[in-house]
This record gives C-alpha cells, sequence and structure tokens, in this order.
C-alpha cells in the first residue's frame, strides 16, 4: 500500500487533538480563536438572493434548501417528490446552474444567488418557455412541471439551438408520472425557436 | 318523460343520422355534425398560467398559520405483534406536540409500512425526528410476501382469520379446452408474469386538517374525490357532512389510489383536533410505495390454441397473483379477443405486504400483456400475420377502423418475419389492444352562476386531478355562451359546492360535460325570456354568440350578455345542471388499438421503444390537446410497466427493497420514444355532448405491444415484466 | 434526520481535525450522498464536516506533469473539461454518466470516489447489516439482482463510483490530509475493513486527484436498464497505448461487478503486443468475464461485462462499429 505516512504519525497527530475535541463538543464554545466557524445544531441565519430579492431565513443547519423555499420562505414553486434528488421536481437555478435542492443544505446556499419557478416568469409576464409549455400543453397534474421548466431553462441559457436529443439529456433527471416528456420537448424546442 | 330527437353518430366515414330517446329535460344532443366553435378545438389548459409558474398550491403546498407537521411511524416488519409502544421518548422533545399510538400493544401489523404511530411537531425535521423516537417492540411472526410462499400447503396465515388464498372463478370447463387445444394448428404453454406496480403520483397522498370549532372542519386533501374525503371524515369524527369541507384546488395525480382521506388523513385530523391547530401529512416517497396501493402481481399459466385459419381456439388460463393484504386480484383474461373454448381460474393470494387498490385499468393490462404475447406466439408457431389474427377474431366496428388506421401509421408492411433477423441489434413490431367502459355517473353536478357584471362562474365539487377537468367544463360553458374560455371562471374541487363524481373509472369528464350543458342552458332559458321581449324575437329564437345575446336568423338584434343578465334584476343567477343517464348510443364500449416499434440490443438486453402509435376513441373530443395528452400519458405509463416498473421485495425480511425512485425505475425523458397519438373522432349519441371515458385505455395495450414487437425482433418472447436487460438476455439464450 | 453542528473548514488540514476530534463527525462535501443517507437515518452524526467552501480543494489544473484535479471539483466541471475530454476521455465520459444533470453539478470528485454502497440492504436502517457492522449480509440470501459477481463471498456490494475505474485506468494518484499524504487509486478501494470500501482513515481528506500525463487513448461504457437516469449494471473503462493498430500497453478496469473497482490483468495481457480488432475485443470481453462468481439474481451481468469491455476496446482503439 502506498501510504507515504506511517501509522504512528497517525496515532499521534490524534493524541494531540484531542483537547481541541472537549473544547468542541461543548458546542458554541467552539468559537475558539482561529478556528474554523462552527454552526451549532440551533438556526442559524442564511442569506442568498431568490428571485431578484435579498431574503434572509432562519433554519436549523439539517434543514435542506428545498425545506426552506417550501416552508419558511413559502416558495412552494419547487416540489418535493422523492426528496433524494432523483426526479428533478425541486430543481432551481442556483448561480446559474441547475441543482436539486432537496439535496443540499439551506446553509449551503448563503450567498448564493437563485432562481425558482416563480422567478423565471409570473401570470401575465410569462417567459417564452412557459408559454410553450402552454400551448403545447406539456402539463398534466403540474406537479413536475416547475422543476421541468428550471430544467429546460438552463438548457436554453446555456444552448440556443438545442436539438431534441440535447432537451432529453438536460432533462435525464426528471420524472413525470402523467407522462409530458414529449409535449416538454415540443415545448422546449419551440421556445428555443422563438428565443433566438 | 322521454323524446325523440334526431341526432348523427357514427365514427368518420360511417356516420348515419338516427333517432334517440332522450329525456325531456335535457338539451339536444351534439351530434357528428354539430357546428361547435370551442369544443373540439386546441386551447391551453384552465389554470395553466399558475402552474407553469409555480403559483399553483397543492395540497402539498398549503402551509398554513400555527401549522404543525405531522409524521407516521411505520412497521418495519412484515407481521409482528405489538409488545409495547413507548411514546414518552418521542412526547418530551422540544416542538413536539402530538403523540399519538394507532394500535395497541398485543394487536398486529400485518405489512412492513403498516401504521403504527404518529407525532405532529412544529416543523418537518422535527416530527421525522419524533417519530423514529418512539420505541416499540415488536414480536416478529412468520409472514409472506410472495405468492409461492403464501400458497405452500403449510404457509402461515397472512391475516388472521382470513385464508391465504380465495378464489377460483370458473366460467368454462377444462375438458372444452383440451378438445380445442387438440384440434388446434398451434398450441402453446406458457407462464405470463407482470409485477406489482406503484402508483407513484408525484403528489403523494397527504391532507392539511384544520378544526374551524369543535364540530367542524376544513381539509385540504390530494384526492380523487373530495365528496368521499367529506364522508368518511365525517363518519369517523362524528360530524355533519355539512360541516366538513374539503378542497383540492390542484392535485398532483393519483391514478386510482387517491379515492379515501387514509390512516394519515384520520390522523392528521385526530392531531389536529387534540393540539388545535392545522396538522399537515404529507408521505414521502417511502410511505408512497408502501402504503398506499398498487397494482397487483400476475402469473398467468396459460395454454392457447389456434386453427390453421387464425381463429383462435383454445385458451385455457390458470391465474393468480397479490393484492397484499387486502384488496383482490383478477383478469379479465382472455383480453379483447374472442377463443372459442375458454375456461380462467382466478386466485387472489394474500401477502404480507401494503394493499393494492384500483390503479388505471384494474386487472386490464395484467390481462392485454398475457393474452397479447400469447397471440403473437401462436402466430409466429402457425405462420399467421398478428394484424390479421386480431381482425379476424374481434368483431368491434370501432377497432375495426383503428387497426387500419394503426398499421398504415407504423408500416405494418415492413414488419419483419418473426426470429428472421441475426445482428446484434433486431427491430421489431407488435400491436395491441384495449377496451373500456362507457361509464359515467348519473346525478353528477355543477352549478352556473351569472353574475349580474356578466361574468360567469362554475362551480362544483368535482377535482381536476391533472386530466384536465377545468379546462373540459370551461370550453363546454364557453360553447353554451358564446364567450371565450378564459371569460368562464372555474371553481371546483370545492365541497361547498354541487356534488361531482370521484375521478375514478374514466367517468369524470364525460360525467360532468353533459350536466355543463344542462346547467347552461338553464340559465340561458331565464335570460333568454327576458332578452326575447326587448329583442322583438321569441326566446327559442335566440343565442349566444360573441359575448351577446342574438338573434339567431337576425345577427343585427342583439345585446350584450351583460345586459341580457341585468334584466333579470338581483345580483346573480344560479342554475344547476344534473347528469342524466346515457341513453342507448351507437357504441358500448371504447376501443384502442396500439403498435410499437423497437429495437433490441441483443448483446446487452437493452430495448429501445422507437415508435409508438396509439389510436383511440374517446366520443367527441372537447380540448384536443388535453386529450391526446392522456393518450400519450397513457402510452408512457403503459411502456414504463412494460420494461421498467417493478416492487422488488425481500423474502426473508418481509419488506419492499427499492420503496424510492432510485431503484424503483419510472420511465423518464431518454426513455421515450417517438409517441403519435391519433383520435379516431366520432359522436357517441348517448349524451347531449357525446362524450365518454379516455383516462384508462390508452395505459393498457403498450406493454402487450412492446412485448410483441420484441417476439417479433428476437424470436423469442419475454414473458415476465418488466422486460429488463436480464430477462431479455434470458429468452435470448432460451 | 437528526440535529447536527456544522463545522465549516477552511482548509483540509483544519477539516481532518474537526473530524478526527469527534467520534460521530463526518466529512461533507456537496453532500448529495450523505444527506441521503442522513435522511434515511442510516447515519446520524452529530458533527458535519464542510469541505465545501474550501477554495483550493476545486478546479481542474493541467501542468507538465499532467492534470490535477481539486477534490471538490463537480463532475459536471470534469465531464466538460476539454483537457478531460481531449487527454482522458474515458473519466470524461464516466463522468458524463453520473446520476443526472443536476446531481453532476453538484457531486464532486472526492464525492464519488468516497460515495458509500448503494445496497438496499445497507440502506435499511433497521437492519445492521455486515457493513454496518452487524454478522449478516442480507443480499447473499436476498435480492441480489443488482450486486457484485466478483469477490461475491462476504459483501457483494457492487462498487458505486463512475469515476473510479477511469481513474484506474489513468494510475491516478490522490493527495490526502490526514493520515497519509499521498495513495495510489489503484491502492485507495479496499474492502480490507468490511465497514468501509477505501483506505481513507477518519477523517481523511482526498483534496485532489492528479492524473499523470498519458499516452492511451480511453473509453468508458456502462450498460443500465433506463437511459434516463440509472445505475450503471455494469461498467468498463479501457486505456490503449497504441503503436499504429498494435497495443502496447492496456488497462482494462471494470465497474460495477465488485465490491471494489475491478482491474482486469489478464485481459491487459491478452491486449498487449496484438493488433487491436473487432474479433480481439471480442475475445477480451470474454476474458473479462472469467472468473465471475455470480449471485442467485445476478447472471446477467457476467453476459453484460462483455459488452462493455468489448464496446470500451472498440472505442478506445476507435475501431468502426459500436
Amino acid at each position: 500500500m502506498a501510504r507515504s505516512k506511517k501509522d504512528v504519525s497517525r496515532r499521534a497527530f490524534l493524541k494531540g487533538a484531542g483537547a481541541g475535541a472537549a473544547a468542541l463538543g461543548a458546542g458554541i464554545a467552539a468559537a475558539a480563536p482561529k478556528g474554523p466557524k462552527v454552526l451549532g445544531r440551533a438556526k442559524t441565519s442564511v442569506n442568498f438572493e431568490l428571485n431578484g430579492k435579498k431574503v434572509t431565513v432562519d433554519v436549523e443547519p439539517r434543514v435542506t434548501l428545498l425545506n426552506a423555499l417550501r416552508n419558511n420562505l413559502d416558495t412552494t414553486g419547487p416540489k418535493k417528490i422523492c426528496d433524494r434528488g432523483t426526479c428533478g421536481g425541486c430543481a432551481v437555478i442556483l448561480d446559474g446552474k441547475p441543482v436539486v435542492s432537496c439535496m443540499m443544505l439551506a446553509v449551503d446556499a448563503d450567498g448564493a444567488t437563485i432562481t425558482t419557478v416563480e422567478g423565471i416568469g409570473e401570470p401575465g409576464k410569462l417567459h417564452a418557455l412557459q408559454e410553450a409549455f402552454l400551448d403545447a400543453d406539456a402539463l398534466q397534474c403540474g406537479f413536475c412541471t416547475a422543476g421541468m421548466i428550471v430544467g429546460c431553462k438552463s438548457l436554453l441559457d446555456a444552448n440556443k439551438s438545442p436539438k431534441l436529443g440535447d432537451v432529453k439529456a438536460a432533462l435525464a433527471g426528471h420524472i413525470c408520472r402523467c407522462g409530458t416528456y414529449p409535449r416538454i420537448f415540443e415545448a422546449c424546442l419551440k421556445a428555443a425557436e422563438k428565443l433566438r | 318523460m322521454a323524446r325523440k330527437v334526431k341526432t348523427k353518430w357514427g365514427i368518420e366515414g360511417q356516420v348515419k343520422e338516427v333517432e334517440v330517446s332522450i329525456p325531456d329535460a335535457d338539451v339536444d344532443p351534439w351530434g357528428m355534425d354539430a357546428d361547435l366553435k370551442v369544443v373540439g378545438k386546441r386551447h391551453r389548459r384552465v389554470g395553466g398560467d399558475l402552474v407553469v409558474t409555480g403559483r399553483a398550491k397543492y395540497t402539498f403546498d398549503i402551509n398554513l398559520p400555527g401549522m404543525l407537521w405531522g409524521k407516521i411511524l411505520r412497521s418495519p416488519y412484515a407481521h409482528a405483534e405489538i409488545s409495547s409502544i413507548d411514546l414518552s421518548k418521542a412526547k418530551a422533545m422540544a416542538g413536539v406536540k402530538a403523540v399519538v399510538a394507532r394500535i395497541r400493544k398485543g394487536e398486529h401489523v400485518h405489512y412492513a409500512g403498516q401504521d403504527v404511530a404518529a407525532v405532529a411537531a412544529e416543523s418537518e425535521e422535527i416530527a421525522a425526528e419524533a417519530a423514529r423516537a418512539i420505541e416499540v417492540e415488536y414480536k416478529r411472526l412468520p409472514h409472506c410476501v410472495t405468492c409461492e410462499d403464501s400458497m405452500k400447503d403449510d404457509a402461515p396465515t397472512v391475516v388472521e382469520g382470513d385464508k391465504n388464498v380465495t378464489g377460483g372463478r370458473r366460467p368454462g370447463r377444462e375438458e372444452d379446452v383440451e378438445g380445442a387445444l387438440k384440434e388446434s394448428a398451434a398450441t402453446i404453454e406458457a407462464t405470463y408474469s407482470t409485477p406489482v406496480q406503484t402508483h407513484s403520483p408525484l403528489e403523494s397522498h397527504g391532507v392539511v386538517v384544520r378544526w374551524d370549532s369543535d364540530t367542524s372542519m376544513t381539509c385540504w386533501a390530494s384526492t380523487q374525490g373530495t365528496d368521499a374525503v367529506r364522508g368518511q371524515l365525517a363518519q369517523a369524527f362524528k360530524l355533519k357532512r355539512a360541516n366538513v369541507r374539503v378542497i383540492t384546488d390542484f392535485m398532483g395525480g393519483g391514478f386510482g389510489a387517491k379515492l379515501s382521506p387514509g390512516p394519515f388523513g384520520l390522523v392528521a385530523a385526530e392531531m389536529a383536533r387534540e393540539t388545535g391547530k392545522p396538522v399537515k401529512i404529507m408521505l414521502d416517497r417511502e410511505e408512497e410505495h408502501l402504503a398506499t396501493g398498487n397494482r397487483p402481481s400476475s402469473i398467468q399459466k396459460v395454454r392457447a390454441g389456434i386453427l390453421a385459419d387464425g381463429t383462435l381456439n383454445a385458451w385455457s388460463n390458470e391465474a393468480h397473483g397479490t393484492p397484499g393484504v387486502g384488496g383482490f386480484f383478477g383478469v379479465p383474461s382472455p383480453y379483447i379477443y374472442k377463443f372459442k373454448a375458454v375456461n380462467v381460474k382466478s386466485r387472489s393470494v394474500r401477502t404480507n405486504a401494503g394493499s393494492s387498490c384500483a390503479m388505471r385499468a384494474p386487472g386490464h393490462p395484467e390481462a392485454s400483456f398475457a393474452t397479447e404475447l400469447a397471440v403473437d406466439e401462436l402466430c409466429a408457431k402457425a405462420g399467421l400475420d398478428p394484424l390479421e389474427v386480431r381482425r379476424k377474431n374481434d368483431k368491434h366496428a370501432v377497432r375495426q377502423r383503428e387497426y387500419e388506421i394503426g398499421a398504415e401509421k407504423i408500416g405494418w408492411k415492413h414488419r419483419p418475419k418473426t426470429g428472421s433477423q441475426t445482428g446484434r441489434v433486431r427491430r421489431g413490431m407488435g400491436l395491441a389492444s384495449s377496451r373500456w367502459g362507457t361509464n359515467h355517473v348519473p346525478g353528477s353536478e355543477v352549478q352556473v352562476v351569472a353574475y349580474n357584471d356578466g361574468s360567469l362562474e362554475l362551480q362544483s365539487c368535482v377535482q381536476d386531478i391533472g386530466t384536465g377537468t377545468k379546462t373540459v367544463l370551461a370550453l363546454i360553458a364557453a360553447e353554451e355562451f358564446g364567450v371565450k374560455p378564459s371569460d368562464i371562471k372555474i371553481t371546483i374541487g370545492d365541497t361547498n359546492f354541487p356534488i361531482g363524481p370521484m375521478s375514478g373509472g374514466s367517468v369524470t369528464a364525460s360525467s360532468m360535460g353533459p350536466a355543463v350543458r344542462l346547467a347552461c342552458a338553464a340559465v340561458k332559458k331565464e335570460v333568454f325570456e327576458q332578452a326575447a321581449g326587448e329583442l322583438g324575437a321569441k326566446p327559442e329564437e335566440l343565442v349566444c354568440a360573441d359575448g351577446r345575446v342574438v338573434v339567431a336568423a337576425d345577427p343585427t338584434k342583439s345585446m350584450t350578455w351583460k345586459k341580457a343578465i341585468g334584466l333579470l334584476g338581483g345580483e346573480r343567477l344560479t342554475r344547476t345542471g344534473k347528469r342524466f343517464e346515457d341513453y342507448k348510443g351507437f357504441n358500448d364500449e371504447v376501443g384502442g388499438v396500439q403498435f410499437a416499434e423497437v429495437e433490441v440490443d441483443t448483446e446487452t438486453g437493452e430495448i429501445r421503444p422507437l415508435k409508438i402509435v396509439a389510436v383511440h376513441d374517446c366520443g367527441r373530443i372537447v380540448n384536443r390537446p388535453g386529450a391526446e395528452s392522456q393518450v400519450i400519458g397513457g402510452v408512457i405509463m403503459g411502456l414504463s410497466y412494460g420494461l421498467f416498473e417493478e416492487r422488488r421485495m425481500d423474502r426473508q425480511l418481509g419488506m419492499m427493497v427499492n420503496p424510492d425512485f432510485l431503484w424503483y425505475k419510472i420511465a423518464g425523458p431518454m426513455d421515450m420514444p417517438e409517441i403519435e397519438p391519433v383520435l379516431l373522432e366520432m359522436a357517441n349519441g348517448k349524451n347531449n355532448v357525446g362524450m365518454y371515458s379516455l383516462g384508462e385505455p390508452p395505459c393498457i395495450p403498450t406493454a402487450g405491444a412492446l412485448a410483441c414487437a420484441v417476439l417479433n425482433a428476437i424470436g423469442k418472447p419475454v414473458r415476465s415484466l418488466p422486460m429488463t436487460p436480464d430477462r431479455v438476455l434470458e429468452a435470448l439464450e432460451s | 434526520m437528526k440535529p447536527f453542528e456544522l463545522v465549516q473548514a477552511t482548509s483540509a488540514e483544519e477539516a481532518v481535525k474537526a473530524t478526527t476530534e469527534v467520534r460521530d463527525a463526518k466529512l461533507k462535501a456537496a453532500g448529495v450522498d450523505l444527506l441521503d443517507e442522513m435522511k434515511a437515518f442510516v447515519t446520524s452524526p452529530g458533527r458535519v464536516v464542510n469541505l465545501l467552501k474550501i477554495k483550493e480543494m476545486r478546479g481542474i489544473v493541467a501542468s507538465k506533469a499532467g492534470t490535477e484535479i481539486g477534490a471538490l471539483t463537480t463532475l459536471a466541471e470534469v465531464a466538460s473539461h476539454a483537457d478531460i475530454a481531449g487527454g482522458y476521455a474515458a473519466l470524461a465520459e464516466a463522468a458524463r454518466e453520473v446520476a443526472t444533470p443536476e446531481v453532476r453539478n453538484m457531486a464532486t470528485v472526492g464525492g464519488n470516489l468516497c460515495q458509500r454502497p448503494r445496497c438496499w440492504y445497507y440502506r435499511l436502517p433497521v437492519y445492521t447489516c455486515l457493513k454496518k457492522g452487524g454478522n449478516t449480509c442480507y443480499a447473499i440470501e436476498g435480492d441480489n439482482k443488482y450486486h457484485a459477481v466478483f469477490e461475491t463471498g462476504k459483501c457483494p456490494i457492487a462498487h458505486p463510483s463512475n469515476l473510479a475505474p477511469a481513474l484506474m485506468v489513468f494510475d491516478a494518484r490522490l493527495h490526502i490530509a490526514g493520515s497519509a499524504e499521498e495513495i495510489a487509486v489503484a491502492d485507495f478501494f479496499s474492502m480490507k475493513d468490511i465497514k468501509r470500501e477505501n483506505v481513507l482513515a477518519h477523517g481523511d481528506v482526498i483534496k485532489k486527484v492528479v492524473l499523470p500525463v498519458t499516452k492511451m487513448t480511453s473509453a468508458y461504457r456502462e450498460t443500465r436498464e433506463k437511459q434516463s437516469f440509472d445505475w450503471a449494471l455494469t461498467s468498463a473503462a479501457v486505456g490503449l497505448e497504441l503503436d499504429g493498430k498494435t497495443c502496447k500497453k492496456a488497462r482494462v478496469v471494470l465497474g460495477a461487478v465488485a465490491p471494489v473497482p475491478l482491474r482486469r490483468p489478464e485481459v491487459e495481457k491478452l491486449l498487449e503486443g496484438k493488433e487491436v480488432t473487432a474479433a480481439l475485443a471480442e475475445e477480451a470481453g470474454a476474458k473479462a468475464a472469467e472468473g465471475a462468481t455470480p449471485l442467485s439474481m445476478n447472471k446477467y451481468k457476467v453476459k453484460l461485462i462483455k459488452a462493455v469491455v468489448r464496446r470500451a476496446i472498440v472505442a478506445a482503439a476507435g475501431l468502426k462499429g459500436d
């Protein structure tokens, strides 16, 4: 095995760390000089930009970004469907890239810029993509739709002239149980055409 | 009293004028040639703008002031006696407001996933943690989670007091089948199996319950039946139905699994009462798979024979399947096609797994898969064309037309000879059919409110589960009032309004549509009576068009709808429409035929569906894109069933090992073939709109059509669903 | 999940310290896998040490010695980086096939290597399997459709990392903070301690992955049940150093078929010194499947090994066909 340090040194290292453990174990006392910042189990303030507005939300470190959006900020466009990153229902655009908000901690979004489906357009001022979804009847129950629009928007931001295969690949992490996929592809391609 | 009217019915190209007897109070039916401005055209979905902008509020999105989050603790064991339940640790946790047991010491749980206790807490996170802090001791009992285990002579009892195996229907005699098999030109003996499929609606089951007083409550529910939920909540809490209000505005899919408040709804209401605060319980994905229903599995042992002329001659099916701890297994077998001698034995096998419930066309996809693949195996053996054999053994006039259309569109004439290919990647085609009843719920009600400012509203407790019910209602009313669909406000999914049907059996649109026409007609009648004098015409000479009340024969004479409704005095006019029974019409069976083309990689066992042509009829089409979407969606659910989905149970542990979307695999965007929906134009002459069911049929034939296409491609049948690579490779080796 | 305190480490060394000083601490990069386990209560650390803010652990840098990939670099960055796609195609292809576009924007290289098994028995909180310190492996007698077909004796997980086989093809080295400084990726994956899948000690942090300069052309292929988000049933990463059509050096590593990424020296030997043809690729595929000991429900995987190895060789050698 190509370990370049001996196990001896590892044990020595651990021994040396013992005192710190006691200090950090006390929780808040961890704000010791020069040590890393420690967020206790209680609520902490998280700041980010949400759909163009600066927001602050007080959440425990264990709260996911999705739960913070839905339960604390009443931003219920992102949906909780699988809660494991496998369905795309909770997708949001974070610092320009689509991510699944159920699989990240809200505290990790501190300082980020987040766009949810609510920030892409609003009734009366729909984005071309949203118009295209309506024209193509690209929604049935609508529970996957928010995530699908976020997925399509991210694609179109990066690729002005996607082909059918690109749309399918961009949405590969999204599930629709009603079976709207073909119409979503159609809507995305039509919107791309319109936006060019 | 009945009256007779003339109308045109039939399918495109085969329309005839007939006289039908309709109730006196009904409006004249729209015939095949009705000149409709709104209905049958392409429209956007009502409420779609709220959905695409994330503003639509589903039950999952209801957050009320002071609301608590509920979470249910479920048994990890398939069969166990409760030795003790200790709620104290959970109760002591900060933020926990209620902890209740759902089962008592000494009682049994009968499947992994059965509810044992529940908590309500100030946050979702605390609730999840607190549920796990409840201490339960189980005394494990022997279980059976597979049919094989449950059917053994010495099998442990699944549910105390019940037999493990029930049924044994015998409509025919095995001797007849034996004889028919002997005279057949080709016979097969094979076992077909289908998996347990879970509904997996994307919005999980759940409610938000708020007690408005000691004797009244409001419940937001993700349900397919607002009125059913109201009735069951009222009964459970001994409330007057009038004092329970159930609201379902936007709803994230159900597929048959959301027809009651469920145990979670009852415990949410119980904890809301105990704490005096609203309680929200939305199940998570695991609970959704384990405890909210499913489509039973099936194992169908088939013997079948065909004559040299293509006559289907013999069918014997010894079938069983498991509906879990409750529900019932059954298959309408043989499906669609007429066999001369038939004998079917069907047994329902209880297992210690979550109970089945209705799932989109219960029994049909299972029956279809086995029948269609068996027929194609017979065709391959006898050297017959599967399309011709189906046409010969299916007398349904509408499907006959659908076979023609589909064959043309898929290019059936290019279908290769079964088993003739040798390349690594092989192509094949197959077809399969569906049938459904012209189901509807007489008495379904809707009311129209015409306000004196000219605005119009449609109200009913009927819910839109994603099928587009709101849109269908709006379009029919817009047609009647001569206005744009967006001019009509649709307020449904609220039990404060007249009672509509539960959305099950594909009844919603066809139950509500005719009622809408009647409600509109009642309003128009009164308005026309007032307006007639002003316009110098008789009431029956008036029509609604372009937002005006117009003299039909002289369009220069008209007034705005707002003025006309103002003539009545008062703030508003409210009139109800109530669905009559269907009258005798042209077609009592909804048809459908699907053709599939696939590519099979014989090295990896991967099946790539290339194209599916789905030809279906639904009577009059109200919103064309919506109807097409139903068909496309059904095909995709059928494809997913055929290729990917399977509840996997561990026999020894007695639990589902894939209660998620990682390993319970649902077709995604990359798995999509080209799908061409074809709606066969027709008016069925059975109700004043001429519509009937479409929700369920399109999911039925897809798996069978794919299986037949795979057989055509590789020359070997894949007899178990889902047709995953392991099974394809195994078939290739056989 | 249970509540925890979150330590915002600003350096790998700080993270090591914050992790090792507490027994129930866990390291977190993006957290895609850790949160999954925590939500299911499979693990409930009292402290989570967050690596995500350590800037110097991000990014891809090319140098004369090769290419360095910070452990916090996302899979999307690996998949789309020109140097990776150009020089280490198998790695780019492997990254491209991971999970979903959204997950690839979050998930990190380090996380992909250190993710825990996807064995559904391991992920059940109610049962303490062998890997979780118990006495029983539930997969061997249970539903093992997606489990290993090599080294199936004790704990037949199928190693879930896509990147690992590709990194093994290129003899990548891992720079570590903690109990070691550097580990060859070939020595990294190990089930010697059945509770772990690698040799890292508690608190060890992978800082970066170093890819030596290579003359190999390479490819990664996998098969799945679904084309949309799905786990590989089998995968193969192949690297070939070619002199004309002749293979001078070969690397063949299988993924998703053994508890660790599985190098196949016998297949490499078969390829080396020979002209790479479709027929040789076929032969190599068959060789790669030799010696498999499949479980009750996963014999099909053995056939799939032949397919992915053949295809990866064909692609790496730039042969015509699939």
